[in-house]
């Protein structure tokens, strides 16, 4: 397993205001795979994923991100395990506007002061088709390519794994679908593991598996998704939602 | 009302960005209104003071050109029976007779000067109806007898006296100790002075050297009879132009006259550095309203989508300012009230009791303070206003809400100041040049207004070059920590220009006064050098005139080959081309010519000292056609005329005695009578060969009973130049203290602004793995560079306005160009501390910045 969760718990006030993001949620983030999260809106699903990368405390349960426990890590400890162990891909405002294409894909292990891997990097770079592009700044860009840089960045550190925020959720289709081309390449060309949260079913299907979150509880769960496949089952759970 | 109501709603929104500016404008406008209460109240209280302790009418001798003790160390008296004949006058009930000297220094046992070191008299006088109304027995009671003395409460609370201790009174007519029988308080104000008491035969006869004299009637009017009135019923009894008559208003305006030039001169000094600080302000007011305007683009495009017109929009950032204005003006005066009675303890300290009773905060004083605070604001808000104005619709649909705009005028901006800086530079190479001073001066000034204006336009120009070097130089070695603080130093050249301009302002001018302060050391030290032959010089640091009887012991001390004297009298001079000039003479030792070496260009030196000889400086004989030979008329304002002949024309290259006339004291003699012979002001000696130390250390033993002559080797001279213009220097350097805490503030501000403005950009770094620590350290790093890029302009401005300004004085012997490297490096580091300070706060805050609401901001 890259990540679990156990008996996850999020909840936001108390008494009488208190609301529940995440209601002992368990979830298995297997290796090598890539999974998404769906939702709709409100189900917690970017909550889930903010506990799982270590960027959100969880109220109780336990959170693993490969061998470590980070549920009750220290803040610095948090940092470090974000900046070596995990890449994110958030849905805008990716990239320091200040650095060029390549010191954006090299920031985390620059931070880190790490030695940059030339030959993994110039895999990842030609992988998602930024050769041309390295010395451009983010606003010389387009919206695809500065999300390309994304996904290059978060794959350069050879991270446990990957997050998605809505990765493709400000692209148009023919962008999208280059990037989520990417994320799936990069899984199975180069064994990254991926976890993605979205509510998008045509980029639920490019991912191994799906799960489905409503109320803070995972509902279900589906393996090797199509779009309509998905689709179907969101319409469900809609009527499911609505009836009950 | 729409504009009104957004307005305020932004302002309170977002009052947390406005703080800075504001605290700005308080600072600038509290120094104003401070300013203009303190020197107010020094004003009122002096007038209070002078209008309280006159008489109805003053009568005194027409000699006496003011209170002070003329250079003779003899005031000026009218005789005693003028008192009877005033008794008899018309509207007169009561004549007192004062007696007063301000030619005197008055010494404890242990020989220590108990007059006060600030400037301020020690004055000795007899008990007068005028001290009756404005001073009060504290213990003891009135002297009787030449043995007895009554000493001021500051004065003797300062000093530790009682009742019973013995005081020495030296005077030009010698010197007597007297025991404390009285204390005396002032009733009111105590200007700083030092004032003892003895009866009237006592001040007659041991200070003024006349019995039966005075040196002031004080007349009292009758009931009902105006001061006017009396006044002239005195001047008709006594006879026009006999004596000088003065009513209580006259009496007090002219007291308040000289002491008003003085605090004129104060008021304006401190004005100016309000002045400069305020105009510092304006740059970080131009920034916050700049970033204000830029963080709302969206906004204000959403406004101008919806029908907001631009005057409108324009409108609402105007008011926005306006209300900082007003709220920043109404602290600031407040706050300058406070600054002003804060002051004031500060002068008690000094020894000046003013009482906050008289605090004099005249209508005009926050009215002024409002207006400034409110127009430079909102003069400051207006480019960023009018930029605002500009956003267009569209704005509110684009991502990166940023607007489009501005470049072309930067080139605009940029081109003007290309423009104007190397025309200042120019003007400050023809002031360098300059072979005429008031000619240089204007060139100078120019120089410095263009430079300064051509810097802060090329500023932004300016930051993108200088960063990349100290980025360079100082960054690198933090990795990419350090390349992300120098990106984003880079990235608004704008608005780290307008930063780092804001601090140029005051190092600039630090910069340049400590070079043209150390030159000026360097070059008196070179002058000593070259031309002071005297091992030793005598003067009083409190300027009181040297004494004879210490004159004639210099003269007889061990080890010294001779003393040299030095008069200075008042002349008009009959020149040999018909006309006349009146002039002030030097009556010196022969020996005088070889404690200065003066070239001449023509004639001997030693000449002119001669009986009945004199010199003339060359530009004086230039100007009147003086030769070598000629005799000019020299009429004595204390004395008769005499017919001398130049000997000698020295020459103008020196800046000692410059423009002196020289003429041996014998001659000075023949036409002046010893009692109006001016006392010596300094007095010079030199030690027989190899005998110095011990010469020196005799000199310093025969002065020990006189504290208030020092004696200087020529080292200790040195030092003393350059503590006294150390001192200015520091004072000066902590006036600029406040634009230079404006400008920092400015820093903290931008940084500030910047890291609420890079929200998300903190997030996503933090998201990816930044430390806590390693984010503070860019925010410092950044900082530090805003800052040095701030001194690095500073001081190369300052050091090229410095040395211009030397060049330039080297016309008035400011011969020596000496650039104080320690304190220009002090002033960098010192920059590089000021960034590392103002970027605690935000650093803490960027730090403590949560990174999921960092992430979600919209």
């Amino acid at each position: 397993m890259a990540a679990k969760a156990r008996q996850v718990v999020k909840a936001y006030g108390s008494g009488e205001t208190r609301v529940v993001a995440l209601d002992r949620v368990d979830v298995d983030v297997e290796r090598g795979a890539f999974t998404a999260i769906m939702g709709p809106s409100g189900s917690g699903k970017s909550t889930l994923m903010h506990c799982l990368a270590g960027l959100d405390s969880v109220t109780s349960g336990q959170i693993w991100v490969g061998e470590t426990e980070i549920t009750g890590l220290k803040e610095k400890k948090l940092t470090r395990l974000r900046r070596d162990s995990i890449g994110f891909i958030f849905q805008a405002f990716n990239l320091l506007p200040t650095l060029s294409a390549l010191e954006n894909i090299t920031l985390p292990m620059d931070i880190a002061g790490r030695k940059v891997d030339r030959e993994w990097l110039e895999k990842v770079v030609e992988t998602v088709g930024l050769s041309g592009r390295l010395k451009h700044r983010p606003n010389q860009l387009s919206g695809g390519q500065q999300q390309r840089v994304a996904v290059a960045r978060a794959l350069a550190a050879r991270p446990e794994i990957i997050f998605g925020d809505e990765p493709t959720g400000n692209l148009d289709s023919r962008a999208g679908a280059e990037v989520l081309g990417f994320l799936r390449r990069s899984v199975d060309d180069l064994g990254q593991t991926i976890v993605m949260v979205t509510h998008d079913p045509v980029a639920a299907a490019y991912a191994d598996r799906v799960l489905y979150l409503a109320d803070g509880r995972i509902v279900d769960e589906m393996r090797e998704p199509t779009a309509e496949a998905v689709l179907d089952r969101m319409k469900a759970f809609d009527t499911f939602g609505r009836v009950s | 009302m729409t504009v009104l109501r957004t307005s305020l709603r932004n302002f309170v929104a977002h009052k947390g960005r406005m703080l800075l500016s504001g605290v700005a404008v308080v600072l600038s406008v509290a120094f104003v209104c401070g300013t203009l209460v303190f020197t107010d109240t020094m004003n009122a209280t002096f007038d209070r003071l002078f209008t309280e302790t006159a008489a109805d009418v003053t009568v005194s001798s027409k000699d006496a050109e003011s209170d002070e003790t003329p250079d003779t160390g003899k005031p000026a008296t009218v005789p005693a029976s003028l008192l009877d004949e005033l008794e008899g006058v018309e509207g007169v009930a009561s004549v007192s007779g004062g007696a007063l000297s301000m030619g005197v220094t008055v010494v404890n046992a242990d020989n220590e000067n108990m007059g006060a070191t600030t400037g301020a008299p020690t004055i000795a006088s007899n008990w007068s109806d005028v001290d009756e109304w404005s001073m009060d027995i504290a213990s003891g009671r009135l002297p009787r007898g030449e043995g007895e003395v009554m000493v001021d409460a500051d004065t003797a609370k300062k000093h530790g006296l009682e009742l019973g201790d013995e005081l020495r009174t030296i005077a030009v007519t010698g010197e007597f100790r007297a025991e404390i029988v009285g204390v005396a308080a002032f009733r009111s104000t105590n200007p700083g002075a030092t004032v003892v008491y003895f009866d009237t035969e006592t001040v007659q006869t041991r200070l003024l050297g006349e019995e039966d004299a005075y040196t002031s009637v004080y007349v009292t009017a009758a009931e009902g009879v105006g001061d006017e009135e009396l006044k002239r019923s005195v001047v008709a009894a006594l006879g026009a132009g006999e004596y000088k008559v003065r009513t209580r208003e006259e009496y007090a305006a002219e007291s308040q006259d000289e002491l008003g030039a003085f605090l004129d001169v104060i008021k304006y000094a401190l004005l100016g550095f309000a002045g400069i600080a305020l105009l510092v302000g304006v740059f970080l007011i131009v920034n916050t309203f700049s970033m204000l305007v830029a963080q709302r683009t969206r906004e204000i495009g959403l406004m101008r989508a919806i029908g907001s017109s631009r005057r409108q929009v324009n409108r609402s950032v105007l008011v926005e300012a306006l209300l900082l204005g007003v709220l920043g003006s109404v602290l600031g005066v407040g706050a300058g009230v406070g600054l002003a009675v804060g002051l004031m303890e500060l002068m008690g300290l000094a020894g000046m009791n003013l009482s906050t009773d008289d605090l004099t905060v005249k209508w005009t004083t926050p009215v002024v303070g409002v207006v400034l605070g409110v127009v430079v604001t909102v003069l400051a808000a207006y480019l960023p206003a009018r930029r605002a104005g500009r956003i267009s619709p569209m704005a509110a649909l684009r991502d990166d809400g940023l607007p489009a705009a501005g470049s072309r005028v930067g080139r605009v901006r940029s081109g003007v100041g290309l423009v104007l800086t190397p025309v200042g530079v120019g003007a400050l190479v023809v002031a360098a040049g300059s072979a005429e001073a008031s000619q240089g001066a204007a060139f100078l000034g120019l120089g410095v207004v263009l430079t300064l204006v051509g810097f802060v336009l090329v500023g932004p120009l300016l930051a993108g070059v200088l960063v990349r070097v100290l980025g360079a130089a100082l960054l690198r070695v933090f990795g990419p920590v350090g390349r992300m603080a120098e990106r984003n130093a880079l990235r608004n050249p704008r608005r780290t220009g307008a930063t780092g301009a804001a601090l140029m302002i005051g190092l600039a001018l630090v910069a340049s006064l400590s070079v043209v302060g150390a030159s000026l050391v360097a070059s008196a030290g070179d002058e000593l050098d070259r031309t002071v032959g005297a091992d030793f010089i005598v003067q009083s640091d409190t300027y009181q005139p040297i004494v004879p009887e210490v004159a004639g012991r210099l003269g007889s001390v061990d080890d010294i080959e001779h003393v040299t004297e030095y008069r200075v009298l008042e002349a008009r001079l009959s020149l040999p081309g018909g006309g006349s000039v009146r002039d002030s003479v030097t009556a010196a030792s022969p020996t005088y010519a070889e404690d200065l070496r003066v070239e001449t260009v023509s004639g001997e030196l030693a000449d002119a000292y001669e009986r009945d000889a004199m010199s003339v400086p060359e530009d004086f004989a230039e100007k009147h056609g003086v030769e070598v030979g000629d005799r000019i008329g020299v009429d004595f304002a204390r004395g008769d005329r005499a017919e001398l002949t130049v000997r000698a024309i020295t020459a103008a290259d020196t800046s000692v005695d410059q423009g002196a006339m020289y003429l041996s004291t014998e001659t000075a003699e023949r036409y002046v009578d010893e009692d109006r012979m001016p006392l010596n002001m300094i007095m010079f000696a030199k030690a027989e060969e190899g005998r110095e130390d011990a010469a020196y250390a005799a000199l310093k033993a025969e002065l020990e009973p006189f504290p208030q002559y020092t004696v200087r080797n020529q080292a200790d001279y040195k030092e003393l130049l350059e503590d006294q213009v150390g001192q200015l220097l520091n004072m000066v350097y902590g006036l600029l203290a406040l634009a230079i805490v404006v400008a920092v503030l400015g820093v903290v501000n931008t940084l500030a602004l910047s890291v609420v403005e890079r929200t998300r950009e903190i997030g996503l770094m933090r998201a990816i793995g930044l430390s806590r620590r390693q984010l503070r350290r860019m925010i410092r790093l950044e900082s530090v560079v805003i800052a040095l890029f701030g001194a690095v302009l500073g001081l190369g401005l300052g050091l090229g306005w410095g040395v211009a300004a030397q060049r330039l004085l080297a016309l008035e012997g400011l011969k020596v160009l000496e650039v104080p490297w320690p304190t220009i490096a002090v002033v960098f580091v010192g920059a590089a501390v000021v960034g590392l300070v103002a970027a605690l706060v935000p650093a803490f805050r960027a730090g403590r910045m949560n990174v999921l609401n960092a992430i979600a901001t919209e």
